[in-house]
């Protein structure tokens, strides 16, 4: 059954109103915002910089291009988008979560990068901009808190100009087994207690860990995006299928 | 992965290399948001590099549109420090190159006239006088290094030459076998009168 077809919706293993979830998850966010960076360092070992890279070299962001970097958080991957599109192009970094942008912008202004970059709170499944006019797409660990996705990539796909392209990076489900238990173990014994001691907050983590399992699996991804119109769709497993990065094109 | 982050660790010393050398900006500003991309073919890995205007940007399995392609082995980048190397290299046909040549020209020319002050940058940590102490050792024991580098080589050819002397040449090694047959001849005749001689 199609999400925008139930009247609710999953928050990690918990169901809830569809109308409850977004305001749910804008509080898991502003209570991680000020540790955030901190506790991805922490909690991926660094690696969440190494898939970072890879979805940027994947993105083929150019000169005088027009990115969006949608759930764009604290700014890492914007950071990098803003030194390659130049004086001549712009990157909006999106987020639905006002204390999530604060702490982006903070950042990047103190790396020096304030000319080509603009901040919009926004909603994924209706985005503010004109029909074909931004070149590229990127959502970096966002699409599994949108309440709906379907919604979200439909909008995503109608705002990109014929050539452009979506990157989703995303964690999604390993097909080792024992890669799989030592997951679990680390992200329902671990993760929480991390969470209590740096940033005062087991719950929210907990819902991390929750909201990975509950997101679609790789193949399932690749369809919702084939089913929003978007073509050539493939992704590339890092890390085991821990994360997955998916790739789709608009022409 | 490790691949990924090698060069991210690459990025990184590119980019302290940029923060020490500050006069590379002003060469780097022609080829800005050029992206040149090297094929390696020892390892069969693509990484690509782009100047951002404040930075160096090195990725691994770049495989979107490039402005010059280089597709060489390592032995024969490690001549394009020199930069009038690569039309030679090309013709040659030990390096491939699509695109703009000069943007594959104007890297090996940044990275060949690389000068970094390291008396200068070290000065701010030890001290003028122990810097450039420092600096000068170091630049001396790269000169030992490099001269007992070249005494080993030529040593170690000496010493194969000199083992070419004493193997035995195959015209020698034929007339030593000709010598056998017909010492072992001479020994059947030998034999044969003597049974003769013992059968009377």
């Amino acid at each position: 059954m199609k999400e925008s077809q139930q009247n609710t919706t999953d928050f990690g293993y918990k169901t809830v109103a569809r109308e409850e979830k977004a305001s749910m998850v804008a509080d898991v966010f502003h209570s991680v915002a000020a540790k955030y960076d901190i506790m991805n360092d922490l909690m991926s070992f660094g690696i969440h910089r190494l898939w970072k890279r890879q979805a940027i070299a994947c993105s083929g962001v150019r000169k005088g291009h027009t990115v969006l970097d949608l759930a764009g958080g604290t700014g890492d991957l914007t950071a990098k988008f803003s030194q390659l599109v130049g004086d001549t192009g712009r990157v909006i970094l999106g987020d639905i979560n006002d204390s999530m942008l604060k702490v982006g912008r903070d950042k990047l202004r103190d790396l020096g990068l304030v000319s080509n970059i603009e901040y919009v709170q926004m909603n994924a499944e209706a985005l503010p901009f004109p029909d074909n006019s931004i070149d590229v797409i990127t959502i970096a660990f966002g699409l599994r808190n949108v309440t709906d996705k379907n919604a979200a990539l439909k909008s995503m796909y109608r705002i990109l100009k014929p050539g452009g392209r979506l990157l989703i990076l995303e964690f999604s489900k390993t097909d080792s087994e024992a890669l799989s238990k030592i997951y679990d173990f680390y992200s329902f014994n671990l993760l929480p207690t991390m969470g209590k001691l740096v940033a005062n907050d087991s719950e929210s983590y907990r819902y991390l860990a929750e909201s990975i399992r509950m997101h679609p699996d790789q193949e399932t991804l690749k369809g919702m995006m084939e089913d929003a119109g978007f073509e050539q769709t493939s992704y590339q497993n890092m890390t085991g299928g821990i994360v997955a990065l998916h790739r789709g094109f608009k022409y | 992965m490790i691949n990924t982050l090698l060069t991210a660790a690459a990025e990184r010393i590119l980019n302290k290399i940029l923060s020490l050398e500050p006069s590379l900006l002003a060469s780097l500003g022609k080829i800005q948001h050029q992206v040149l991309a090297v094929e390696i073919r020892d390892w069969q890995q693509t990484f690509a590099i782009t100047f951002t205007g404040h930075s160096f940007m090195l990725f691994n399995n770049y495989q979107e549109h490039v402005d010059c392609h280089i597709s060489a082995s390592i032995e024969t980048l490690s001549q394009l420090k020199d930069p009038s190397q690569l039309t030679r290299l090309i013709r040659q046909g030990e390096l491939d190159l699509e695109g703009n040549l000069h943007l594959a020209q104007a890297y090996s020319q940044i990275f060949s006239e690389l000068d970094i002050d390291w008396a200068e940058h070290l000065s701010t940590y030890f001290g003028d006088a122990a810097a450039q102490l420092l600096v000068q050792q170091l630049r001396n024991t790269k000169q030992r290094t490099v001269h007992l580098d070249d005494v080993l080589k030529t040593t170690t050819i000496g010493l194969f030459q000199d083992e070419l002397k004493v193997t035995i040449h195959p015209i020698e090694m034929a007339q030593f076998k000709a010598h056998t047959r017909e010492l072992k001849q001479h020994t059947a005749v030998l034999e044969q009168r003597i049974n003769q001689l013992l059968a009377r």
